[in-house]
């Protein structure tokens, strides 16, 4: 009996201990090889290929910043060299040695000229301040979705490098930077490359990481199971931002000359790359994107120093690098769209023994999920309209569903069936009338809100999280409804819940993966994570055959007896609805037209005008066959 | 595919991954200069033409016997990418490959990434062609500047301007790049200090097209300049310059070796008159025409930029230290260099005594005429005039 009652709101959700063994795992098995082979460079290479390493190491923390955002929510993102930019001009002018700011920076305030920190400090203080801006930034950068996000990122890179050169007494303009201490070598940077690997997936596999990659797949879906969309990627870009920053900071300490551009258009590009080769959506993706382009370059490089030594000194031959680097991206793109690991982490393709473990059933675990409900209250619609343009799909239904109990809406198609159930889950806003639940008008909510006061629904078009593992997508409906467990007690409740449904077996697969009649169950069970008093079914039998729809029929009457939750079905197959609805209501242009017992409205002449049309109806009413055999 | 060209094609392969692991094994007295250049990216267009002059150079040095006549100069290449990490891990791989000169990327932020490199190794490094005279400094004694600095080039044009009896100078100059801020700032520095009067400094960003509110406010000044100065140069420089003629303003207007392009001279009208400085005009019987045939003589084709003929430069300057020091060692390298009067070179002379190692060189003025370019003349300013950078 562990759910947060929707209605508490997210005050203290989430949090519990989320570091789970897949994250640890992931994490080393991506960091270990690369520590190795950095302390023994350390150990063994000259100061030239060390100082490739360690700027490998500190590009990849950069890949990180830009891959918490743009892998967790899906928004391509070119704006954060922008904060790399101003956390190393932050860094710079706080550690620049007092004799050096008095030739450089001539101009400072006093108090900053004779500063001089320890670039720890600085770092920190960078670190905070350019946390701070990201997060003041990105409330309007969150509110925005897929392509116009990613613009208003390349704006946010344009206006900072802007106001970076602006802010001359400062940062010298567009004129370089120099005598930023050097201090970051291979260990320091592979310090910060730990923390950052461990924070990426850490974010990643926590609740809200779940959800923003839920948001990723299907943003209605996921605002339907009550995914506050704009709070987490407001998150993932703050914790993006402090990545990134941190990259900034090393390369400062690193380069120790640079100048504004130096954060610009090349280096976003650069990075991007990396991200889009090794996969724009996972954590191991972008430390192996990072790698491979890296590695790539020096191979290359020699390649094309030795070509030009030993065999044509003159015309010196340049440019095999970037011809081919961009072949090797186009090849990895050609045989792998989304990259090398795709959607994957690096552990799930590690000898599948994650998959191994996840497959061993909680027998143990019997969460009690199915709760019944009590049975107070309802859900009512009260004249309801909703007019897209001059059309009122929906004009003035009135429609009470109860909790424990089955009610069938039917209609001709377009008959606002659907825009209806849009108007009581929130996905659409109302023109006019009101949707109460248990007495509380929840007309003006947003969709996530009304989720969270435990209404449920399924799409007519399955909107599930295609690259989300089938019990992710249910994972992420659990955290999003403000389920607070421990990692392996949200693992065995969402396993019970694939089970109610009978798709337990397939809780490791992609959810993009299963055959359609089992997406629509994993619809069903994802929406059943919320604890909803009352569902929405939107065309739960579309596309399946008789004998598909007969299970769907035992699972639906199972749920109302051991749940006791209130079902809206909207579906054409009437012999479902005929068989499990308490009641039917007909809506014909927007209007109920009839509602009754099963029996009562397949008599009604006007739902069979409405269905036949008017001639027809006429000569059938005499003999009235049940509609739907 | 067929045999031949399979065999072909595995020869190829086993020489390449030959070359890849081959190390390069080069005669002991050869004397070894780096260049650590951005040769792909936005550095190229600078770069790649210096190269072509150092290579030019150092084939004429080497058919007279090298160095003094007994040393020749190997030259080893590699990219930067005009990226400023890469500069770094360049520079230092040129340092462990044993070379005793270093030249450097034409922009200051990789200039100082190798040069700080080559400083700490006590190796003599010079940037082809970065015209911020306060590069040298910023990294330490082992560093010199090469190309015509910013504030040579417009002393030239302040004091062209002073002696064609211009008295109110417009000075246009935008904070997005060094070039573009600076030079126009030394020119006033400059023209006031001759006792001009600057009347006005407008600023713009670089790209913007429409010029009219600097127009407009041109159009207000009083005293009405006479003299219009910038360093503004593609597109910005054209669409400044039509706004302005169309405004009906006549002023003088001075531009530096940035505009230094066919485009100029396509400009018609409104380009008539305007005068630009540049690193050398080639003169008939001049050393850079010389130079300019031997270039078209190794490349099959004219040279097209002066950036070719710099590089050319800082290779005789090179061979003109190691030469005047007597050894290949980086102090004593560094120390000739720094003392060099007067090194005859492809644009003129080069003298670097008494400038912390940024060079006094020729300035040429050229005048735009009927969409030719007409030499003005050839100025080596007073060291006493150039302004500190």
């Amino acid at each position: 009996m562990s759910h947060i009652d929707g209605q508490t709101g997210k005050s203290g959700r989430g949090t519990a201990g989320f570091v789970a063994s897949g994250t640890l795992a992931g994490s080393a098995l991506l960091f270990v090889p690369i520590a190795i082979f950095s302390l023994v460079a350390w150990q063994t290479f000259g100061s030239a290929p060390q100082g490739t390493v360690t700027h490998f190491l500190i590009i990849t923390i950069a890949v990180l910043g830009f891959s918490v955002f743009t892998g967790n929510t899906g928004v391509v993102s070119f704006g954060h060299a922008a904060f790399m930019g101003l956390a190393a001009h932050i860094t710079g002018v706080l550690t620049m040695p007092v004799a050096q700011k008095g030739v450089f920076l001539p101009d400072l305030p006093p108090w900053l000229a004779g500063v001089e920190m320890n670039f720890l400090l600085a770092g920190l203080i960078a670190l905070v301040i350019v946390t701070v801006i990201a997060f003041v930034i990105g409330i309007p950068i969150a509110r925005l979705g897929g392509a116009s996000a990613s613009i208003a990122t390349l704006g946010l890179l344009i206006i900072v490098y802007g106001v970076i050169v602006g802010a001359r007494d400062y940062t010298r303009g567009s004129q370089a930077l120099i005598g930023v201490p050097k201090t970051v070598d291979i260990p320091v940077a592979l310090i910060f490359l730990g923390v950052a690997i461990l924070l990426a997936r850490i974010f990643r596999d926590s609740l809200p990481g779940l959800e923003l990659r839920a948001m990723r797949e299907d943003e209605p879906a996921a605002r339907a199971i009550g995914v506050n969309v704009q709070g987490r990627r407001l998150l993932a870009w703050t914790v993006s931002a402090a990545i990134a920053a941190l990259a900034g900071v090393l390369l400062a300490h690193f380069l120790g000359v640079y100048s504004p551009k130096e954060f610009y258009f090349q280096i976003t590009f650069a990075i991007l790359v990396m991200l889009i080769a090794g996969g724009m959506t996972s954590v191991s993706g972008a430390v192996v994107g990072a790698v491979l382009v890296t590695v790539l370059i020096d191979v290359l490089r020699g390649v094309e120093e030795n070509i030009n030594a030993n065999w044509f000194s003159e015309p010196t031959v340049f440019g095999l690098t970037d011809i081919g680097l961009s072949l090797a991206i186009l090849a990895v793109l050609f045989w792998r769209r989304d990259g090398l690991f795709g959607f994957w982490e690096i552990e799930e393709l590690w000898g599948g023994w994650r998959r191994w473990f996840g497959l061993r059933a909680p027998s143990e675990v019997a969460p009690s999920q199915a709760s019944r409900i009590d049975q107070g209250g309802a859900l009512k619609i009260e004249n309801v309209a909703k007019a897209f343009g001059g059309l009122r799909a929906v004009d003035g239904a009135n429609l009470e569903l109860r909790p424990g109990e089955i009610v069938g809406l039917i209609g001709p198609n377009g008959s606002g069936k659907t825009t209806l159930l849009g108007c009581i889950s929130g996905a659409l806003d109302l023109t006019a009338g009101k949707v109460v639940l248990d007495g509380t008008d929840i007309s003006d909510l947003p969709a996530h809100r009304i989720a969270r006061r435990r209404v449920g629904r399924t799409f007519q078009n399955i909107r599930l999280f295609a690259h989300l593992t089938v019990i992710e997508n249910v994972k992420a409906a659990l955290a999003a409804s403000g389920t607070r467990l421990a990692p392996g007690a949200m693992d065995a409740r969402a396993r019970a819940l694939l089970n109610e449904l009978g798709i337990a077996s397939y809780a490791p697969r992609r959810a993009g993966t299963l055959a359609y009649g089992l997406q629509r169950r994993l619809e069903i069970a994802r929406a059943l994570a919320l604890e909803p008093r009352y569902l929405l079914l939107d065309e739960p039998a579309a596309g399946m055959n008789e004998t598909e729809s007969d299970e769907l029929l035992g699972i639906l009457g199972h749920l109302r007896e051991s749940r006791g939750l209130g079902l809206l079905v909207v579906d054409h197959d009437l012999r479902l609805i005929m068989r499990l609805c308490d009641r039917v209501v007909v809506l014909n242009r927007g209007q109920v037209i009839a509602e009754g017992v099963p029996g009562e409205v397949q008599a009604n002449p006007d739902v069979i005008e409405a269905y036949l049309g008017k001639r027809r109806a006429a000569t059938r009413t005499t003999s009235a066959p049940p509609l739907g055999d | 595919m067929s045999r031949s060209n399979w065999l072909k094609t595995t020869a190829m392969t086993a020489a390449l991954a030959g070359a890849v692991f081959a190390s390069g094994t080069a005669a002991a007295e050869n004397f070894k200069v780096g260049y650590a250049g951005g040769f792909t990216g936005y550095l190229a267009p600078y770069d790649q033409p210096s190269l072509k002059g150092v290579q030019l150079a150092i084939d004429e040095i080497n058919a007279a016997g090298g160095i003094g006549g007994t040393m020749p100069i190997e030259l080893i290449v590699k990219d930067t990418r005009s990226d400023t990490a890469q500069a770094a891990v360049v520079a230092q791989e040129l340092v462990d490959d044993g070379v005793s000169v270093m030249i450097v990327s034409c922009d200051v932020d990789p200039a100082v990434a190798s040069g700080v490199i080559a400083q700490a190794a006590e190796i003599p490094s010079v940037s082809s062609c970065a015209s911020t005279p306060t590069l040298p400094a910023a990294v330490g004694p082992y560093m010199f500047s090469n190309y015509t600095a910013d504030n040579l080039q417009a002393t030239v044009l302040a004091s062209y301007a002073r002696e064609q009896g211009l008295e109110n100078a417009y000075v246009l100059l935008s904070r997005d790049t060094p070039y573009t801020e600076k030079l126009p700032e030394y020119f006033a520095e400059v023209f006031a200090a001759m006792g001009g009067n600057v009347v006005a400094v407008g600023e713009f960003t670089i790209g913007q097209q429409d010029f009219s509110a600097e127009v407009t406010n041109i159009k207000g000044l009083d005293p009405q300049p006479d003299v219009i100065m910038t360093a503004a140069y593609e597109p910005d420089f054209p669409a400044f310059l039509k706004q302005l003629r169309a405004a009906g303003i006549t002023a003088q207007v001075l531009g530096s070796d940035g505009i230094d392009s066919p485009t100029t001279f396509g400009l018609g009208d409104v380009a008539e008159g305007v005068v630009f400085s540049n690193a050398g005009f080639p003169s008939e019987g001049s050393p850079l025409a010389a130079y300019e045939a031997a270039y078209e003589a190794k490349y099959g084709e004219p040279n097209d930029t002066v950036f070719t003929a710099t590089g050319y430069d800082a290779m005789l300057v090179i061979a003109a230290a190691v030469e005047a020091a007597g050894s290949t060692d980086g102090a004593a390298i560094r120390d000739a260099w720094d003392n060099l009067e007067n090194v005859q070179v492809a644009t003129g002379t080069m003298t670097y005594k008494g400038q912390n190692r940024v060079p006094v060189r020729v300035v040429a003025l050229n005048q735009v005429s009927g969409g030719e370019r007409v030499h003005v003349g050839d100025f080596t300013p007073d060291p006493s005039q150039i302004p500190a950078p």
